[in-house]
């Protein structure tokens, strides 16, 4: 149709006087230039007003991210009540004790919340900062649908399995190996997406964002294939017992090992590369800062890289792993500081001379504080990780409690905040309510403090009680009296979850107003994103 | 050299991946000859130990209890000598656990019996009036998968060279012929049980997870 | 030589290898911006100015005599 058009209208310059001479040169290079000026506009601005980003996929795994982030924080908040109010424990029969909701809730929050969000962050993000569109490859296009289709349906077979007790029981990694293929494949079709987008790119230089969505993708695919090794009893034994039974392809110390290379280095691939990507990207965006110093970007993301993996052994000071181990993990932990702090710092410079947008945008607020709390929990990780903090520190509850920094204060405060500069570009609105998301931030930032400062007091009493002994040497507590004492505490927690929780809720419910109720827009926001 | 690499995804990728893998390549592979060998006269558990083992995972005790003693004086008093690497050998997969909400079991069957066991799982707070932890009624219903267990087992044997008998072969007839040994292994611990419905349950034949569970907490020694 | 000494030289070696790389790296980073020859900071604007119609800062060759031309 579009040629035809074309075509006519080149005749219709050519011929359109009757006395037309076509041997007068200069009258025809005229023409020629006029029908070239009119083509090439034609068909340029028609190109440019067809071609935009292209949000579908984005916001397929934004609605993931809401609804999994919300069943991730109340089981959460379910759980942490249960330790207050073991009555608690009684609500779902078999299905409903600590034991089998705690897996549920880690691995929703990790697997459905934030991965979701990466995911979100990513579909968005990426086509921006390499000026290509989704829209223009058809092939990519079905490879995003196609992963979030097979993601859906990985995260309900994962609530459903886990919730039926079908678990490896290795933290973090609880899916049986039907679902891993699953996660597998899953994995592959993004790191399509991932490349086939690099591949058709405008802008040469890859943004240091990508930098961090691709250090994700390989460092997930590494861990989590070694980790998952696994022997399907079922096949192994010519059709014995359960199918979804598997046995770990690694034993005792070894498996340990393993294992918390993969629980540690997850934190690393999931909690802090894709969120500091989400963050070098969208705090300059909303505050219209290029990031502070780009060149310390891109050296702290290579002792990211370096030293992140070698920490994993911190989980397991004082237990069976050769010392040498223990110590180099102890060792390398302390010197994980420096590139994390690297980043954060980049990060907070990058308001320089703009730090009154902290109190104009809420959305700003929301990013500078998850970079204070990234720095927070990095310089906390180092301490647990030194020895002799270790042996008071490990299996207590100030463990959670530094997560919980992490995970609330950063993961979740920089996935909210970047869904919420998303939105109004995504679905052309303006966010519904900055009243709501400024009670929305101090509630959460309320709920965190009480969350970390319980857990820190809790921890260290248990940890001291555990060791205390009397003036002749005998161990001065039971152990049900270092459960009994932490009942205060535990409730504070269950509160901070509460808390956290309705903060979460004020989120989805701003997200779906600003989806289908607030004011249109006309033009995209270039940089701070517009509220009502 | 290094602006090249920032504009060509692909070598980007490898020399990403080069620097991530170099620790594991280090620090944990070497290490697999030597701590997968088990201590002097370390028997693999059993198949009724086994299916307790799979409930333990399956109800995420972990989730509470660790089974790693540490070498602190405090620890060795509290729950017996401290854990070595060689104990774990059978352990696929390892159960340390991260964080002590209750004790740590690694010796558990050294100072709790098969009569408390039954009380505690029934109702904690009948022995520990202060306990948190809920009660698990229904593993006195619930029946435990053996044949699982023993697929586990005959698994464990061929890929991994797990020291058990000759009788552990990948078929029907070899499960059938072991199941009596099992319900044996059973019949003794609930000799030591009160509950009714789980003796009668022995009796016909069925083993209810209550069973295996406590074969298993008995054997961690 | 066991597997344990193989291992520490391994890791020694390694380590020097790529520290040598990271220094190098940041003095190339610094020495090619003082020289005027590459300016790092301007791809922070890749972020800022993300359009899909404004001009990339560095424009990817669509075919091998694109290439060609934007490399003299």
């Amino acid at each position: 149709m579009k040629q035809i058009v074309i075509l006519f209208v080149f005749l219709s310059i050519i011929f359109i006087e009757k006395d037309y001479n076509i041997l007068d040169i200069n009258n025809f290079w005229l023409r020629i230039k006029i029908i070239n000026i009119i083509f090439y506009k034609g068909v340029c601005m028609q190109s440019h007003a067809a071609l935009e980003y292209d949000y579908s996929v984005a916001k397929l795994f934004t609605y993931t991210t809401i609804l999994f982030g919300f069943l991730g924080m109340l089981i959460g908040t379910l759980i942490a009540a249960q330790l207050a109010f073991p009555e608690l424990n009684y609500l779902m029969g078999e299905y409903g004790t600590f034991s089998r909701l705690r897996p549920l809730h880690t691995n929703i929050v990790i697997y459905g919340f934030t991965v979701s969000g990466v995911f979100a962050t990513f579909y968005y993000s990426a086509q921006r900062v390499l000026k290509v569109s989704m829209a223009e490859s058809r092939f990519l296009m079905f490879v995003g649908k196609l992963q979030f289709v097979l993601y859906v349906i990985l995260a309900l077979a994962m609530v459903a399995s886990l919730l039926m007790g079908f678990s490896s029981s290795k933290e973090y990694a609880e899916m049986e190996w039907p679902l891993d293929i699953l996660t597998v494949l899953v994995w592959v079709l993004w790191g399509v997406a991932m490349f086939g987008l690099i591949g058709m790119r405008r802008e040469k230089s890859l943004y240091i964002s990508l930098w961090y969505f691709i250090a994700c993708f390989l460092g997930v695919a590494m861990l989590y294939l070694f980790n998952n090794m696994e022997v399907p009893t079922y096949f192994a034994s010519g059709g014995l017992g359960s199918v979804m039974h598997s046995v770990s392809m690694y034993a005792g110390t070894n498996d340990a090992l393993v294992q918390w290379w993969w629980g540690h280095n997850a934190v690393a691939f999931v909690f802090t590369v894709p969120i500091i990507a989400m963050i070098y990207y969208f705090l300059p965006k909303e505050s219209g800062q290029a990031i502070y110093s780009y060149k310390l970007s891109l050296l702290s993301f290579w002792g990211l890289m370096f030293v992140y993996l070698w920490a994993g052994s911190h989980h397991l000071l004082w237990s069976t792993v050769p010392d040498w181990m223990q110590s180099m993990g102890s060792v390398f932990s302390v010197v994980l500081i420096l590139p994390s702090w690297g980043s954060a710092i980049n990060m907070l410079l990058t308001m320089k001379g703009e730090w009154n947008q902290l109190t104009e945008n809420p959305l700003i607020k929301f990013m500078v504080l998850a970079s204070t709390f990234y720095m927070l929990s990095t310089l906390e990780g180092p301490i647990q990780a030194i020895k002799s903090v270790n042996a008071i520190a490990h299996f207590t509850d100030w463990i959670p409690g530094h997560v919980h920094d992490g995970v609330l204060g950063w993961v979740a405060f920089m996935v909210m905040a970047s869904l919420f500069h998303m939105a109004p570009r995504m679905y052309k609105r303006e966010i519904y309510s900055k009243k709501l998301m400024e009670a929305q931030f101090w509630l959460q930032i309320t709920a965190v403090v009480l969350y970390f400062t319980s857990m820190w007091i809790a921890g260290i009493t248990q940890g001291m009680m555990w060791r205390a002994v009397d003036e002749y040497g005998n161990l001065m507590y039971s152990f049900i009296d270092t459960v009994a004492v932490l009942n205060p505490y535990y409730t504070i927690r269950a509160l901070a979850g509460v808390l956290y929780l309705t903060g979460f809720l004020m989120f989805a419910y701003n997200m779906y107003k600003t989806m289908t109720a607030s004011r249109k827009l006309e033009a995209e926001p270039q940089f701070r994103s517009p509220m009502a | 050299m290094f602006h090249w690499l920032e504009k060509n995804p692909f070598f980007f990728a490898v020399g990403v991946f080069v620097v991530i893998a170099f620790a594991g390549l280090i620090e944990i592979l070497p290490n697999f000859a030597e701590a997968s060998r088990p201590v002097v006269g370390l028997k693999p558990y059993t198949v009724l130990e086994l299916a307790g083992k799979n409930i333990y995972k399956k109800d995420h005790c972990i989730a509470c209890h660790s089974q790693l003693i540490r070498p602190f004086k405090a620890e060795t008093d509290r729950y017996g000598q401290y854990s070595l690497s060689g104990e774990y050998a059978y352990d696929r997969p390892f159960l340390w656990g991260s964080k002590r909400t209750g004790p740590d079991l690694h010796r558990v069957g050294n100072y709790r019996t098969t009569d408390w066991h039954e009380n505690h799982m029934w109702d904690p707070k009948s022995v520990v009036p202060q306990s948190i932890m809920p009660a698990y009624k229904h593993y006195f219903t619930n029946i435990a998968d053996i044949e699982t267990a023993y697929a586990e087992a005959v698994t464990v044997k061929k890929v991994f060279r797990t020291p058990y008998g000759d009788e552990f072969k990948p078929t029907k007839e070899a499960w059938e012929a072991h199941k009596p040994s099992v319900l044996a292994e059973a019949k003794a611990i609930v000799d030591d049980m009160k509950n009714k419905d789980v003796k009668e349950a022995v009796a016909n034949g069925q083993i209810p997870e209550i069973v295996a569970l406590i074969a298993y907490l008995n054997r961690l020694k | 030589m066991d597997i344990r000494e193989l291992q520490g030289y391994a890791s020694f070696f390694m380590t020097i290898f790529l520290v040598v790389i990271l220094y190098s790296y940041i003095i190339y980073l610094y020495r090619s911006e003082k020289k005027g020859e590459k300016d790092y900071e301007k791809y922070g604007n890749i972020a800022l100015d993300d359009e899909i119609d404004s001009p990339p800062i560095e424009r990817n060759p669509k075919n091998q005599s694109e290439k060609k031309e934007l490399n003299k």
